[in-house]
């Protein structure tokens, strides 16, 4: 015992720089999944167990419309019944304008009107300890975000117009109950009391509010609560939800997100184990001698074997440990921007979390273990005489080590189970990590096989390097796979960012409207339209309104499809949702007609015998549908559909189907166009597209006098949204780019530990080329081609995947136009090449330095 | 004492099997050294590794001190390495990693025994680098090497000590100081000492000698006819 613990520490002494590479491939897995874990654990230890607070009730009634007052009364009975409360809610993205100093400047935000009582659950704090009572928010009184603080140059006490009346700020609110994790959000938040925001006149016939009806039951009352009100609202339009639905959803989808981004840590693992093996291998094949003559001198390979792998276990948790610290780092890091784009509102303090830190030291230990575990089985094969002469260790392997690899390819199935959290996922991801390899691997020998007729060049530098490359036992095909990985996530992911960011690049043509208006009533239409037509550019295109308005199909006659009433559309999902509908005499630039024909004579009303018998006051019409809906539900052209318009019946003829270029929505797209004719005296409202000023002064301006002349209006500035989705966008860009540097990362270690293994029998190649005649710059010739064409093809497998992987993406998924990249393609190739050249010369510097004549001697 | 009955070794040499050792018997008695001489490929340090129990023979019996060594396993081999035997070698084979005092405490610390630090300042006394004990193999001369391996072969007092060519990496001052410390030793310490050499010089120092020559012994105890007829 005592030899085995004294060698122990003598060994650490003197090997610890030969297996820093051991470490560092341990801390860059173990780093990735801690600091993965961390930060999403953190997220959910904010969220979790707060369920309540997220919907700051017991349960939710949401509606896009003004809950009629026999719904309500139905409502407040069903309340009463389960011995609830309610308060009610509403918010709705509008528009602020400062008073006094901050006059002219304007604002989009969130808003919420809220009633006494305002959170059940949840906290809302607000800045310098002040208390949240509903008194701040009475006889005109507003709290606002510390971000439209800035926006606006406004304090406390300052004035802010809403809508039509004047509010005071009273407080700045540092977090709010309620706020959702994730939301894409138009503004930063305001509060008001509910009963001045009655009085801004915002909640204007059409606008997008969203009102909300804030329940607090007795625990034992409220699912059957819930499930009567469900029962309730079949026909209506509104929506319940308890508080338990959401824990329920919040616990999924952490877990889930959790086991994915740690599976993705693993796969950095692994390719950290391939390093560790690499270099168990180089570790043990340095030390044979000294093993042979501590086996000379008596000591068995048991106890050797241990004190092998008491090193790697030592080596394993420090390297968890540099991991965890590596974590801590990473996560302190993490931009402002990042964290404020994922939770707006909400703050969340990141930091390494204690289960996180034992997942990732245990982690970092059974890799270390697992990976070492088989080239350190060689070292039972060491034999003392090999002292005496030179003799190799026996190549095949024995049953011992036969079950070792069992044990270990058990040990990491086992493992990934464990990181996925499931046993299926678990599986998939071990059979698609082989497939992955095996893919990868294949490639390799491809482009290996495909290189090999080099080998005839008549450059020496080209044909050794071939050589080098194409001789059996060369660690060549396991490079490829981790460098060509890594590659393939680093231009995996340019790519895509540069196609999204193409497809949202507004500035890309200039005549493409980049400011849009919502909820314009009717009566503003004329004054909305003159405000920006002063503002405009010279020579740029009026603005283009288009009228909306809000429907739902509740019934469809047609030759396959024949759904009675409201109960029988909602049996096909979401064709019973909610739809924003407009009416036109023309089609659109980014549509077109794959079935049935659109309407050319739009002025004349709609042929009588179209339709069938008008059930309400509005006469039968046509309309053009999407060809999803075709698609989906199976409705026809010829076809009648029923509609309910704001509360009256229209049955409407489909007389063709239309295909919308999404991707090319500058002019909108709408699932159901109607002839105009049978809407154009209902009441609604319009939305406005236009390109604004591109002076951002002018713009500003421009927004001001918008809320000015019409304050229920909603201006939303394209350049704006553009640049938030630019940040998220910039912002997954760089967690993937630093996953895929961590896997390049991991690749390099394992082409160092490549080089290691191979590094005597090179320097002895070295030093017989020199001996030869060979100069050194020959020798660093080779070596550089050598390297090179490794990193080439690695850059190619790379690359060739980011295409495959970016054009699957855009097409299938993302549904954009698929745009090659080629400069980021062959860039790729180059990068890879020239890193992979240096790195690998830089580790075989030895090579090149070495004296002949003391390799020769054996020295 | 260390007996041998018929021990030959046999290796694959490609697909055939080559004999690298011809049958030999032999017996080296307690306190005596023996020379094994004979030019290289001869079958010298195969027959040294066989008596050592570093690799087993093809057919006979290898018995020291009365046990047949071909029947143990190797973790008794082990043991009885480092509790009987000492092992000089030409290219001296310290541990990179230790320290002189450390690569000599090493078979103590195997052996379990308390006083493997104080035993292996002793032993480096004794080989006379009193100073040099925490110096590391590279920071050595040769003969400086070979005097830690002395030491550590000495470490457990075993009572064979083999060495092979424990003079063959040296300068002749050295390697003559080497085999006046090796002779001492074997005096002081009355132990058997089987040495492979090249050297008839060392060779003639020896109490008895065995000549081989492609895996067969060709003289015994009569050191100027065989190599003179070389």
């Amino acid at each position: 015992m005592m030899f085995v613990t004294r060698m122990i520490a003598r060994e650490m002494r003197s090997s610890w720089r030969r297996l820093l590479f051991f470490f560092i491939c341990i801390a860059v897995g173990v780093g990735a999944i801690v600091a993965l874990r961390s930060v999403i654990q953190s997220v959910r230890q904010t969220f979790a167990g707060e369920a309540r607070s997220l919907i700051t009730a017991d349960a939710i009634i949401t509606s896009n419309q003004v809950i009629k007052p026999e719904l309500a009364a139905a409502i407040d009975r069903r309340l009463a019944e389960a011995g609830a409360t309610s308060i009610r809610s509403v918010e709705i993205a509008t528009m602020v304008r400062g008073a006094g100093a901050a006059e002219g400047r304007t604002r989009m935000v969130e808003l919420r009107a809220v009633e006494p009582g305002f959170p059940f659950y949840g906290r809302m704090t607000l800045a310098g300890g002040q208390p949240f009572t509903h008194d701040l928010l009475k006889n005109g009184g507003v709290l606002v975000r510390p971000e439209l603080q800035a926006q606006l140059g406004v304090q406390v006490g300052d004035t802010l117009a809403i809508g039509e009346r004047q509010f005071e700020i009273r407080g700045i609110i540092e977090s709010e109950p309620g706020r959702r994790l994730g939301a894409f959000s138009l503004g930063p938040r305001v509060f008001v009391s509910l009963e001045d925001f009655e009085q801004t006149g915002l909640l204007t016939f059409g606008s997008r509010a969203s009102h909300q009806r804030l329940v607090k039951a007795p625990d034992e009352t409220l699912d059957a609560l819930v499930a009567s009100l469900r029962g309730d609202f079949l026909n209506q339009f509104a929506r319940v939800r308890s508080y338990k639905a959401t824990e329920d959803d919040i616990g999924e989808n952490f877990a889930r997100a959790e086991d994915y981004l740690s599976l993705v840590g693993l796969v950095i693992v692994i390719l950290g184990g391939i390093g560790v093996s690499s270099v168990t291998r180089v570790f043990v094949q340095q030390k044979i001698r000294s093993i042979a003559v501590l086996k000379c001198v008596g000591a068995r390979s048991s106890q050797l074997l241990v004190i092998y792998l008491a090193q790697v276990i030592i080596l394993g948790l420090a390297g968890s440990a540099l991991g965890v610290v590596l974590a801590a780092l990473a996560i302190a890091a993490i931009p402002a921007t990042l964290a404020a784009a994922a939770t707006p509102g909400v703050t969340i303090h990141y930091g390494v979390t204690v289960p996180a830190v034992l997942q990732g030291l245990g982690i970092g230990l059974l890799v270390s273990v697992l990976f070492a575990l088989v080239p350190l089985m060689d070292v039972r094969h060491v034999k003392p005489s090999r002292l005496l002469r030179d003799e190799s260790t026996s190549a095949r392997p024995d049953l011992v080590q036969v079950l070792t690899i069992g044990l270990v390819v058990t040990g990491l199935v086992l493992l990934t189970v464990w990181q996925a959290g499931s046993w299926r996922i678990g599986l998939v991801v071990t059979v698609g990590l082989a497939s992955t390899a095996l893919v990868l691997n294949l490639a390799g020998v491809l482009l290996i096989r495909l290189i090999r007729p080099l080998a005839r060049s008549r450059w020496f530098a080209l044909r050794h390097a071939v050589l080098q490359l194409s001789r059996p036992g060369s660690q060549v095909r396991i490079v490829l796979l981790a460098v060509g990985l890594g590659s393939f996530f680093i231009i995996g992911v340019r790519s895509l960012q540069e196609n999204l960011i193409a497809q949202f690049a507004v500035d890309l043509s200039p005549e493409a409207p980049d400011m849009f208006l919502l909820d314009i009533q009717s009566d503003q239409v004329d004054a909305v339209r003159a405000a920006v037509m002063a503002r405009q550019d010279e020579g740029a295109p009026p603005p283009r309104l288009i009228p909306v308005l809000r429907a739902r199909v509740v019934a469809v006659q047609g030759g396959e499809l024949q759904l009675e009433n409201y109960e029988d559309v909602r049996g096909r999902g979401s064709l019973a949702r909610e739809y924003t509908i407009t009416y036109r005499p023309t089609l659109e630039g980014n549509e077109r007609i794959v079935d049935g024909a659109f309407w050319t004579d739009a002025a004349a009303p709609a042929p009588p015998e179209t339709g069938t018998a008008a059930t309400g006051g509005l006469p039968t019409t046509e309309v053009s549908i999407e060809e999803s809906i075709r698609d989906r539900f199976g409705i026809k052209v010829g076809d009648t559909m029923r509609f309910d318009v704001l509360g009256r019946t229209l049955d409407a003829r489909v007389t063709s189907v239309r295909h919308v270029e999404w991707a090319d929505s500058r002019s909108g797209g709408f699932m159901f166009v109607f002839r105009p004719g049978a809407l154009d005296q209902a009441p609604h409202g319009s939305i406005a597209f236009f390109r604004g000023p591109s002076d951002p002064l002018v713009r500003g301006r421009l927004q001001s006098e918008l809320v000015a002349v019409a304050p229920n209006v909603s201006v939303i500035d394209g350049r704006e949204i553009l640049q938030t989705i630019k940040t998220v966008v910039d912002n997954v860009t760089l967690a993937v780019t630093v996953v895929g540097s961590l896997v390049v990362l991991s690749g390099l270690l394992i082409l160092i530990g490549a080089v290691a293994m191979t590094k005597f029998r090179r320097i002895y190649e070295a030093a017989i080329f020199k001996t030869l005649g060979a100069t050194r710059r020959v020798i660093a010739s080779v070596l550089l081609v050598e390297y090179g064409l490794l990193g080439a093809l690695s850059g190619a497998i790379g690359s060739l995947g980011a295409v495959g992987l970016t054009w699957g993406i855009s097409r299938f998924a993302l549904d954009i136009p698929f745009t090659p990249l080629p400069l980021l393609t062959v860039g790729g190739v180059v990068v890879t090449a020239v890193l992979v050249a240096v790195v690998g010369i830089t580790s075989s510097w030895d090579v090149l330095q070495r004296k002949p004549l003391g390799t020769l001697r054996g020295e | 004492m260390i007996a041998l009955r018929g021990v030959s070794k046999t290796v694959l040499s490609g697909s055939a099997p080559l004999t690298i050792l011809h049958p030999l018997t032999l017996e080296v008695p307690d306190g005596q050294c023996l020379a094994i001489i004979g030019p290289s490929g001869s079958g010298k340090s195969t027959l040294l590794g066989l008596i050592a129990g570093l690799d087993s023979p093809s057919s006979g019996e290898i018995l020291i001190d009365g046990v047949d060594i071909t029947k143990l396993d190797e973790d008794r081999l082990a043991r009885l390495r480092g509790e009987k035997i000492g092992f000089v070698f030409q290219f001296f084979h310290l541990v990179p990693s230790l320290t002189a005092i450390e690569n000599i405490q090493v078979p103590m610390e195997i052996a379990g025994r308390k006083d493997a630090v104080v035993r292996a300042q002793a032993l480096l006394d004794e080989v006379g680098l009193h100073d040099r004990g925490h110096h590391y193999p590279s920071q050595l001369s040769g003969g400086e090497q070979q005097r830690v391996a002395i030491a550590r072969a000495l470490a457990n007092n075993p009572p064979l000590i083999l060495a092979d060519e424990p003079t063959g990496n040296l300068d002749s001052t050295n390697g003559r100081h080497i085999l006046d410390l090796l002779l001492q030793v074997r005096h002081t310490r009355n132990v058997t000492l089987v040495l492979v050499t090249h050297d008839l010089n060392v060779a003639a120092v020896a109490d008895a000698r065995l000549v081989l020559r492609d895996g067969r012994s060709v003289a015994e105890d009569r050191i100027a006819e065989p190599v003179a007829a070389r």
